[in-house]
């Protein structure tokens, strides 16, 4: 348990094989990908990088049950979240795992505070409440709460999918490249709030990037994959 | 002016059946992924090109006596089908079918795939990314389905025509009414039938555009633009 009460996730363990994604259909035909990928990440934040088209994205969406491998397994600690043996498939809903995507993706008829309310509709209204109020405050936004994703600019709107995630306590947490487009300074800052918010919350990140300079100021372990396999691992790029 | 009420009740049966009917089917127009989709959708699309007389005689056809659609409708209410209110209501559903299902399917193709992820991340069920991410989203295309289907069946002649023919105060609508009264050449009881559903078709298209300019402020700021306009 930590300091909030909360259950600490162990480690996630991912084993999958996948031939080609349908969303790049026509990629695939000219080159044939394929993803085969084992790893383990423990508590801490592993940073994958790689090249574009590397596998890193379709490796987080397998995770997060939004693709399905041909084969393989997703496991955090001793709960499967996907088998392909046992024919276990936990849906994306019910994974509860964190995800920030790798363009924004905030309800646009929603406003800063509602994005963030949606993944915890079912809490109690004081919790819910109490946990909105952290998360703001945690990562700065908390006067852009009455405003609409059309009404904050794009580094805010990275915070705001950053807490959004967050605050649903994820027990793994998948970031595709999540500082895109953002400067030097900008990102430097929602790093100290990432490194600051996962002291309390010691779960596995999965974070990916194709920038050498976020990988070095962000690892503690660094995979790097290239054409849909991992080619090298260590602590450091 | 008895018509007129026929019509505006048949219009809104239409709406309101063609609304129930037509979402699940727009919904898995807009995002199955099976390559023959295609072939429904011209199917879908197919009253926007038939000449009401033709989709009207097969619909005679197959309400009559001797169609599986009168057939069943005798067997199961006792009467036939063809010159009722109801076969009116059948016949319009399929006239306006393509007016209901097109916005709808086109609303939630526009509906960015990452919000629907997003929200299933986020731990909400099908039901709920539905209803809260969905719904919301394709308010206009749901407001331009229903409205243009209520207007479509409120001026609909060939296929009332042929389907119910004239009976008043069964099927006798607003459009057939004047149509007799200029046949027999009472010009001012069809002028006055007319200026209502003239007025009536009017206010509607208004309705659709003022809502769909106040619920598209996502499609982004234009500072220029090819050709300047006012």
């Amino acid at each position: 348990m930590d300091a909030v009460g909360h259950e600490i996730a162990a480690s996630l363990l991912v084993r999958v094989h996948k031939a080609r994604t349908l969303a790049s259909r026509e990629r695939a035909r000219r080159q044939p990908f394929v993803l085969d990928v084992t790893l383990e990440c423990a508590p801490g934040i592993t940073i994958l990088f790689g090249p574009s088209g590397a596998g890193k994205s379709t490796l987080l969406d397998c995770v997060a049950g939004l693709v399905r491998p041909d084969s393989g397994s997703v496991s955090i600690g001793n709960e499967v979240l996907f088998d392909s043996g046992a024919a276990v498939d936990i849906p994306v809903y019910r994974r509860g795992i964190g995800y920030v995507f790798q363009s924004l993706a905030l309800f646009p008829h929603l406003t800063v505070e509602e994005n963030i309310a949606y993944g915890i509709g079912n809490l109690p209204g004081a919790e819910k409440k109490q946990r909105i109020e952290e998360i703001l405050s945690a990562f700065h936004i908390t006067e852009l709460r009455q405003r609409k994703p059309a009404e904050i600019s794009g580094g805010e709107a990275q915070r705001v999918e950053l807490a959004r995630s967050l605050v649903t306590n994820p027990r793994v947490l998948l970031l595709d490249e999540p500082m895109t487009g953002l400067d030097d300074d900008l990102k430097a800052q929602i790093i100290a709030d990432l490194r600051a918010w996962r002291a309390a919350r010691n779960i596995p990140i999965l974070y990916v990037t194709h920038s050498r300079s976020e990988a070095r100021a962000l690892g503690e372990r660094v995979v790097t994959m290239q054409s849909g396999g991992i080619v090298s691992e260590g602590a450091q790029l | 002016m008895a018509p007129l009420w026929l019509s505006l009740k048949l219009a809104s049966c239409v709406a309101a059946l063609l609304l129930a009917i037509a979402m699940p089917i727009a919904y898995w127009l807009a995002f199955t992924a099976w390559r023959g989709k295609f072939l429904l959708e011209a199917v879908v699309a197919l009253p926007l090109v038939l000449p009401p007389t033709v989709l009207g005689f097969y619909a005679l056809l197959a309400m009559g006596p001797a169609g599986p659609l009168g057939k069943f409708w005798n067997a199961a209410f006792g009467h036939g089908l063809a010159f009722t209110f109801g076969g009116l209501v059948i016949a319009s559903v399929f006239y306006s079918f393509p007016f209901a299902v097109q916005p709808l399917m086109g609303a939630f193709e526009s509906i960015d795939g990452r919000l629907l992820s997003a929200s299933a991340v986020l731990g909400a069920s099908p039901w709920r990314t539905f209803r809260s991410v969905i719904l919301p989203l394709s308010l206009p295309g749901i407001v331009t389905s229903v409205v243009l289907c209520f207007a479509h069946t409120l001026g609909e002649f060939g296929v009332v025509l042929m389907v119910g023919g004239s009976l008043p105060g069964v099927t006798r609508t607003a459009s057939i009414a004047i149509y007799d009264q200029v046949q027999s050449l009472e010009y001012g009881q069809a002028n006055r039938m007319a200026l209502v559903l003239l007025c009536i078709s009017f206010a509607v298209l208004v309705l659709v555009y003022a809502v769909n300019r106040h619920a598209n402020p996502y499609a982004g700021r234009r500072l220029w633009t090819p050709w300047a306009t006012k």
